[in-house]
């Protein structure tokens, strides 16, 4: 379960985030709503390590992890440019992760590639990840996210770069996959429409506190 | 990404200690000299008539050059911004070559066309016309070097002006020439400065072309600096022209990095798509600007290759067939490889250091290019400002018992060279995502794995770019060989110069012969070194 309490976070001298909290448990996904500058994006940081508060903690499964550097707290984050990286073809971008738990590059990549038939991009495997569509691109980013069966999945935007009718079976497609892995995840959009798809409860930014909507 | 500000100094402390050794703790010592003299006051220079005109003369020829290459370079920019043609790739890439090209080739290059026994120079000279002796090869020299700096920086400008204000510009009535003084000038007016700027700098501090193409009336002060410490051991004066040189290329420098500033987050607009040259005026315009760029920046380069081949086949091979030919070629070669590395290792922590203190500012808030952020950015333009006679002047006089070592030599070779290295490293660094480091991150990368799995493979060929240049510019170092290098540490930049200095014509053609293999070598580990651009970062979203 991830848990945060009290986070404050100041930017450019000036409150962005005033004593947050929030609780998700396993197989919960929440959404958090807010206007462009509110702070959703440096919360879902926060909550990954990638940035710190400047107060208030951040549990997993009953572990204070604020002090811990991302790569130690098994928390996935999916980005809005899908942030694949361009030097690897998809099968490296997927195992990844694998590689970084020590794991050998060869078991890690037949992993992938059995991840990768799983998602339906197996003959996509030895591919640049630039020749792929945006829908495909962000099944990738999403296998790259699950292949290390992370504690917490965090989404940031994740289908704004999309058009409609993809967003919709992506959203469906992605509801699916969290439901299966099991995790806790938060969801980051502006889209109320599609925080009602995805999300049980969801949260409103504003003024750097959380007010419920549902 | 925790823990970025002790890794971040600690990088950027290996480049700032060198810098302070070899360049700041020199100035200083020169200041120290030329202040603390009582042969001559810093205003005393200007009631001495030759070191009044030395000083004129040097601000003159390169105001003349910059006014020169913009009216010359911003229609040029404006032909290959706007227009498609075939080969046009060609030429942007060809505009490259001076950049590669080392300034005593470059100066040979000047002398094999237009020198009293060049190939336009010798008909000339039958017509009882010559220009040895008249500012005109000094300007050429210089338009060869700095022309396509100013097409490049025209070329990048135009292709920034947004399409859709200069449509709306001519809905409104603005006739395509109005809409390029009222849309298209204003936009591109701050890259032109910057470049002329760049082009000041470089004609200003400039060395080789000065010494070569100047004679005796139209020499620069950084000639006169040289001349003054190696024939006349007047270091007093030296020093009281190099603190006015400082302070002169100071200023420009702060012009630069004020505009520099106003410049760093350019806004990507939809650019204007090119067309085709549809009228004859256009083909006309087209292979007229193509024969000028081909007159002033490939012309020099072909007749060295001329005179070369010319020299093969006559008395000039037999340098070929000596013994100090090949020594020069392999000082050369070691000095710069040693330099090579030594720039890679200080360029690599100077960018990965800023960018490291990027990321730990811009994640307690603060905005990442402002303040001391871009004052550490700036520091990797200091060694262009100080020129390189200055920096062995200044070296000689910290240094004295240290003036014929080897490490010295390397260190101000690699102190020239390493800007070239950060400056595109961090180029590369700021043109990356930072999505990709945080994802590496999240996918359990320690910060030394996302520097070695991702940050690295991504900025490799800017690694590569900026080594190249690196390279280019130590094969081809002269100033700091001159004062610094011992008699059997000659490079082949030095024994051009030698051979420059002897009379008869087959010196001269050993001279031509050394130039294009050094000419050659730069060329070949500029390419080698780059290699062929892929296809990689920022095209995968």
């Amino acid at each position: 379960m991830l848990e945060l309490r009290e986070i404050h976070k100041q930017w450019q001298q000036r409150p962005l985030l005033r004593g947050v909290g929030l609780r998700v448990a396993a197989g919960e996904t929440v959404a958090l709503l807010g206007a462009s500058g509110s702070g959703k994006s440096t919360l879902l940081k926060i909550i990954a390590g990638l940035d710190e508060p400047e107060s208030g903690t951040v549990w997993c499964d009953g572990q204070d992890v604020t002090r811990w550097p991302p790569e130690q707290r098994r928390f996935a984050l999916m980005f809005q440019d899908f942030a694949l990286f361009p030097h690897l073809d998809v099968q490296d971008n997927v195992a990844f992760g694998l590689v970084e738990q020590r794991l050998g590059r060869r078991q890690a990549r037949d992993e992938a590639r059995a991840m990768l038939e799983r998602f339906g991009l197996a003959s996509h495997a030895r591919s640049r990840t630039w020749t792929l569509s945006g829908g495909e691109q962000q099944r990738v980013a999403l296998a790259r996210a699950l292949i290390t069966r992370p504690r917490v999945l965090l989404l940031d935007e994740p289908f704004s770069a999309l058009d409609a009718d993809l967003r919709e079976q992506l959203r469906r497609e992605f509801l699916l996959r969290i439901n299966e892995a099991g995790m806790a995840a938060v969801l980051v959009t502006h889209d109320e429409a599609e925080a009602r798809a995805m999300a049980r409860h969801a949260w409103r930014l504003q003024d750097g506190l959380l007010q419920p909507l549902w | 990404m925790r823990g970025l500000r002790a890794p971040g100094w600690l990088l950027l402390a290996l480049p700032l200690v060198f810098m302070g050794l070899l360049l700041v703790a020199p100035v200083l010592r020169l200041l120290a000299q030329g202040l603390g003299t009582a042969d001559l006051s810093l205003i005393g220079v200007w009631s001495d008539e030759h070191l009044r005109w030395r000083l004129a003369w040097s601000v003159l020829q390169a105001a003349i050059t910059c006014l020169l290459a913009l009216v010359l370079g911003l229609p040029l920019a404006w032909l290959l911004a706007r227009l498609s043609f075939p080969g046009r790739w060609l030429v942007l890439r060809l505009l490259m070559l001076p950049f590669v090209v080392p300034t005593l080739v470059a100066a040979l290059g000047v002398l094999a066309l237009w020198g009293p026994r060049g190939i336009i120079g010798q008909p000339l000279a039958g017509w009882g016309i010559d220009l040895t002796e008249t500012p005109w090869l000094l300007l050429y020299g210089n338009l060869f070097f700095n022309l396509c700096l100013v097409v490049r920086a025209g070329v990048d400008a135009l292709e920034q002006v947004n399409a859709q204000q200069l449509a709306a510009a001519r809905t409104l009535g603005a006739t395509a020439w109005r809409a390029f003084w009222r849309i298209e000038w204003p936009s591109i007016r701050p890259w032109m400065l910057s470049a002329l700027c760049l082009v000041f700098l470089y004609c200003f501090a400039g060395f080789g072309l000065a010494l070569v193409l100047g004679g005796h009336r139209y020499a620069t002060v950084e000639v006169e600096i040289y001349s003054l410490v190696a024939h006349e051991l007047a270091l007093a004066e030296a020093s009281v022209l190099a603190i006015w040189m400082l302070g002169l290329t100071g200023l420009v420098a702060l012009v630069y990095a004020w505009i520099e500033r106003r410049l760093a987050a350019p806004v990507r607009t939809s650019p204007l798509p090119r067309r085709r040259p549809d009228t004859v005026g256009a083909w006309l315009a087209l292979v007229g600007g193509l024969l000028l760029l081909f007159l002033l920046c490939a012309a020099p380069l072909l007749a060295i290759v001329w005179r070369a081949l010319l020299a093969l086949s006559d008395t000039g091979a037999a340098v070929l067939a000596e013994p100090d030919t090949w020594q020069a070629v392999g000082n050369t070669l070691r000095f710069s490889l040693m330099a090579l590395v030594l720039a890679t290792v200080l360029g690599l922590a100077h960018a990965l250091g800023v960018h490291a203190l990027d990321q730990w500012r811009t994640r307690r808030g603060e905005a990442a290019a402002a303040g001391w952020a871009l004052g550490w950015r700036a520091l990797e333009y200091l060694p262009f400002v100080v020129s390189a006679v200055t920096v062995s002047f200044g070296l000689l006089l910290l240094y004295p018992d240290w003036t014929a070592s080897l490490a010295l030599l390397v260190g101000a070779y690699a102190l020239l060279a390493y800007p070239f290295v950060a400056r595109s490293v961090t180029a590369g660094l700021d043109a990356m995502p930072p999505s990709l480091g945080h994802a590496a991150a999240t996918l359990g990368a320690s910060p030394w794995r996302v520097t070695w799995r991702v940050v690295l493979p991504l900025v490799a060929p800017a690694l590569r770019r900026g080594m190249a240049f690196a390279a280019a510019t130590a094969l081809g170092e002269f100033a700091v060989s001159l004062f610094l290098s011992r008699p059997e540490w000659t490079t082949l930049t030095t024994l051009i110069y030698q051979r420059l200095g002897r009379p008869g014509e087959s010196n001269l053609d050993a001279a031509m012969l050394l130039a294009c293999l050094l000419m050659a070598l730069a060329l070949l580990a500029f390419v080698l070194i780059e290699g062929r651009p892929r296809r990689t970062s920022n095209q995968h979203a």
